[in-house]
């Protein structure tokens, strides 16, 4: 967490927020301007709190409240990600004091760019965990006997795989991400919710996963009881919009909130994926 | 529609295999051989006999040459440019957000393989012509392609470059090229050990980023070199090296080192090359010195003939 700042002499007065809305899915954004008075320590949701409260832009036109989402407004659970003043970050870890110093005029919110708007700041991240899903990124417990106690995991094995558990999928990674590119689907005329939800899965299985889902895989390989399924994440690493995809831009470590070896994971499974396909170029 | 996606999905299928085959084609041949193929070139600030032997070397393959040329160079060369540029399409680059080095490098990477697609396919054209197919070659010649003669390899190399813009095109366009040619290899063999797997933490990824950058400082002054030793030679250079290269062309030929194939020398007439090159170096001088005296000569000499035409 970043630390209070009591030292601030220049305290302002009031607080321009600028916002970029949208109605709903599909619809035309706008920007809004909000001014709202300043008060010590606030983070952006405390600011969006505010300008929920009084709805009321900067020229005194009363709108809807500016919706967002957020949940544990401790920086674990990732719902809260938005784009503040350019750069993709959990808006209750993102102090307003601190945002000063990057812009004295104003904050600027919007939402993340590489995910369907469903309402101003809202989006909708569900193709981050349909990544998951692919890589099948858990470990495979049915839970209906008892297993005993689970194999000891070497300290250097913590050590490796604590940071990578800290993922709360929160986006970032992907927001910053040059490979990983927005999907948009609008559900058509007539189709029905099954049939829909089918074509967006078939969709995002062909796009890239993204470096969080790569990193969750590289968890579970490199755990005692995950790594039964290592061959089967593996294979999805080699599959369409896979481990290939990555450009090595590596904008997703520079950007994540919890400073998560994500590059690490990249270059392990690009080690992990060849010398899967040798061994199964031979084994065939 | 269905050949279309049916092609599509062979292509997805397979993506990971030709993706990997995509990275290693850039390194081997085509990283190889850019190595080979600069300092070859700047072993020409050696001597003209120095170049003219390692490409008599080159051409000792006689008719394998086009095999090796268009096996282990053009066809992975098109391969790599043309997956390249759907690569770049795949991709969005948003370095006006993040302005990290690692984003400015893979957006660099992408503009420079650009340039070095069209720079490689231009340069291949302006010296080797794409297709030796003789009708090809009566259209490419005449306009201005086609240009080196390997039997001839420096003089022929040195007067390719002077072609356009009073010299100044060529020569700008190649240093911008090989620069930017260099920028990908070096930074390609950084992201490919980290497509391979090679360097995995940061602190090797780092180590390894130190080494890609001496590599591609080295091999931009190796290219720079080469750039230098093919445009600085004058008029009067060039005439003293193709008089070296049909010496060594007599010599060579009589000692069984190269195959007389003529569509390798530059201007292949037989007789005494050593003479009328000297004539030609003459003339070249000649021509810029006195060249608008020669015009009014030229113009005097129309008007006297004009009054004795009707009497004829």
């Amino acid at each position: 967490m970043i630390a209070l700042e009591p030292s601030i002499k220049n305290r302002p007065e009031f607080i321009n927020v600028r916002v970029r809305r949208q109605d709903g899915p599909g619809q035309k954004p706008y920007w809004e301007l909000h001014k709202i008075k300043y008060e010590r320590e606030m983070n952006v949701i405390s600011v969006l709190q505010r300008i929920a409260a009084q709805a009321t832009t900067v020229d005194g036109k009363k709108v809807t409240p500016v919706a967002w989402d957020c949940g544990c407004l401790e920086e674990v659970c990732g719902a809260c990600t938005m784009v503040i003043n350019g750069r993709v970050r959990q808006s209750c870890s993102a102090l307003v004091d601190r945002l000063f110093e990057e812009n004295a005029d104003e904050i600027v919110l919007e939402p993340m760019t590489k995910f369907p708007v469903l309402r101003d700041l809202m989006v909708d991240r569900s193709r981050l965990f349909k990544a998951l899903e692919r890589v099948e990124g858990w470990v495979p417990v049915d839970s209906y006997y008892n297993l005993g106690p689970g194999e000891r995991i070497s300290r250097e094995d913590q050590e490796r795989n604590y940071p990578l558990s800290q993922c709360m999928s929160c986006g970032c990674c992907l927001e910053a991400c040059p490979q990983f590119t927005k999907i948009e689907l609008t559900r058509q005329e007539g189709e029905t919710e099954e049939a829909f939800e089918a074509r967006k899965k078939a969709e995002y299985d062909e796009a890239f996963v993204g470096p969080h889902a790569i990193s969750q895989a590289m968890l579970f390989n490199n755990h005692p009881t995950g790594k039964a399924l290592a061959a089967e994440r593996l294979e999805a690493l080699i599959g369409p919009g896979g481990i290939s995809a990555c450009g090595n831009a590596q904008n997703c470590v520079a950007v994540c909130p919890k400073e998560i070896p994500l590059t690490t994971s990249i270059a392990r499974a690009g080690r992990a994926t060849t010398l899967h396909a040798i061994k199964k170029w031979f084994d065939r | 529609m269905s050949e279309l996606t049916r092609s599509q999905s062979i292509f997805v299928r397979h993506e990971f295999a030709i993706r990997r085959l995509h990275s290693l084609l850039g390194i081997v041949p085509l990283g190889l051989y850019m190595c080979i193929h600069l300092t070859t070139n700047a072993s020409l600030l050696n001597g003209t006999e120095t170049f003219q032997r390692a490409v008599y070397y080159i051409h000792s393959l006689g008719a394998a040459l086009p095999l090796v040329e268009w096996g282990g160079i053009f066809l992975p060369l098109l391969f790599h440019a043309i997956l390249g540029v759907w690569i770049i399409k795949t991709g969005k680059s948003n370095l006006g957000s993040y302005r990290f080095t690692g984003n400015k490098r893979y957006t660099w990477q992408r503009w420079t393989g650009l340039l070095a697609f069209v720079f490689l396919m231009f340069h291949v054209l302006h010296l080797h012509g794409w297709f030796h197919f003789g009708p090809w070659l009566a259209v490419m010649k005449p306009l201005g392609f086609a240009n080196f003669y390997p039997y001839n390899a420096a003089s022929s190399l040195a007067m390719a470059m002077d072609d356009w813009a009073w010299g100044l095109f060529w020569p700008a366009f190649y240093l911008i090229g090989v620069w930017a040619t260099v920028f990908h290899l070096a930074n390609g063999l950084w992201t490919a050990g980290i497509t391979w797997g090679l360097w995995i933490s940061p602190a090797a990824q780092e180590r390894a980023t130190k080494v890609c950058v001496a590599f591609g400082v080295l091999l931009t002054v190796i290219g720079t070199a080469a750039w230098w030793a093919a445009v600085a030679p004058g008029p009067a250079e060039i005439a003293q090296a193709r008089e070296t290269e049909n010496e060594m062309y007599e010599a060579a030929l009589k000692t069984g080192l190269v195959y007389d194939m003529p569509e390798k020398r530059y201007e292949a007439e037989e007789g005494t090359e050593a003479e009328t090159d000297g004539a030609e170096a003459i003339i070249i001088e000649e021509t810029i010195i006195v060249e608008p005296a020669t015009e009014d000569s030229e113009e005097e000499a129309e008007t006297e003939t004009e009054p004795s035409e009707p009497a004829s």
